[in-house]
């Protein structure tokens, strides 16, 4: 039996710091998506009561979808009880390898974001505690803003390394 | 311009989140005689000004909205979930 080893995606990346931007990667612990069925009833509900059960920060990432993000990893048998939980009205799909985190922070994070992303970026239009699925540059990310100056970016795995190069010269301009 | 378009779920986005399919037909019934499925298929308008095209909103919601614009002045109109147009839950 070969060796396998799970490598983080930005395993070999460490943080970019600076006074006006600090970029560093998160722990690739649980990310779940759950998705509602056609005819099934607002899940809003549910989705976030069982988030809140399982220590996971649901986020929304269209209409009846959400990510269930938590920095750590879910056992087996855990995660088996959270896919089915809300079924028939909803499923869960484990998406722990597939999307890899990394965060945006600093007083010129809107500044670097503004450079890869048309959504508006205003506090007003985009206050803290919201998420939304958009383009950084040509790359498919769910961002969400923590705080004013807090961004936190979800990408699929394979582009992680090629987002978190983009964002890295998008930050030089403060480093 | 159409180059932001107003997604009903995402608020105001540039074209380049979204595929366009094209102009959003009636579909015939399956049994639908071959001349119907033809136009359907093959035959498109070009009209000057109000056009209904599906477009997919490929790096946001993931949802198909129907788009109405002017062909002329690229002005957006309408833009509405497809699902939701044809009764369907969003
Ligand atoms: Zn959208």
């Amino acid at each position: 039996m070969p060796d396998l080893r799970a490598l983080p995606a930005l395993a070999d990346r460490t943080p970019l710091v600076s006074h006006g931007i600090r970029l560093s990667p998160l722990p690739e612990g649980t990310v779940l998506q759950m998705i509602v069925g056609p005819d099934a009833p607002d899940q809003t509900a549910n989705v976030e009561r069982l988030a809140n059960e399982s220590g996971l920060a649901a986020r929304p990432l269209s209409p009846g979808q959400w990510l269930l993000i938590g920095d750590k990893p879910t056992r087996r048998a855990d995660m088996k009880h959270l896919l089915a939980a809300l079924e028939p009205q909803a499923s869960g799909i484990d998406q722990s390898h597939g999307r890899v985190r990394m965060r945006l922070e600093g007083p010129m994070a809107v500044k670097v974001l503004a450079k890869g992303t048309a959504v508006d970026l205003n506090q007003r239009a985009f206050p803290p505690g919201r998420s939304v699925a958009t383009l950084i540059g040509h790359i498919a990310a769910h961002l969400t803003r923590h705080d004013v100056e807090d961004f936190e970016i979800a990408v699929l795995r394979g582009l992680a390394e090629a987002c978190w190069i983009d964002l890295a010269g998008m930050c030089e301009e403060f480093v | 311009m159409a180059s932001l378009v107003p997604c009903p779920h995402c608020g105001s986005r540039p074209k380049e989140e979204f595929t366009i399919k094209g102009a959003a037909l009636a579909r015939p019934a399956p049994d639908a005689d071959p001349d119907s499925w033809f136009h359907y298929v093959y035959l498109r308008e070009n009209p000057r000004g109000a056009y209904e095209e599906y477009w997919h909103h490929t790096a946001g919601c993931r949802r198909w909205l129907i788009v109405c614009r002017d062909t002329v002045t690229h002005q957006v109109n309408t833009s509405q979930d497809a699902a939701a147009a044809k009764g369907q839950a969003a």
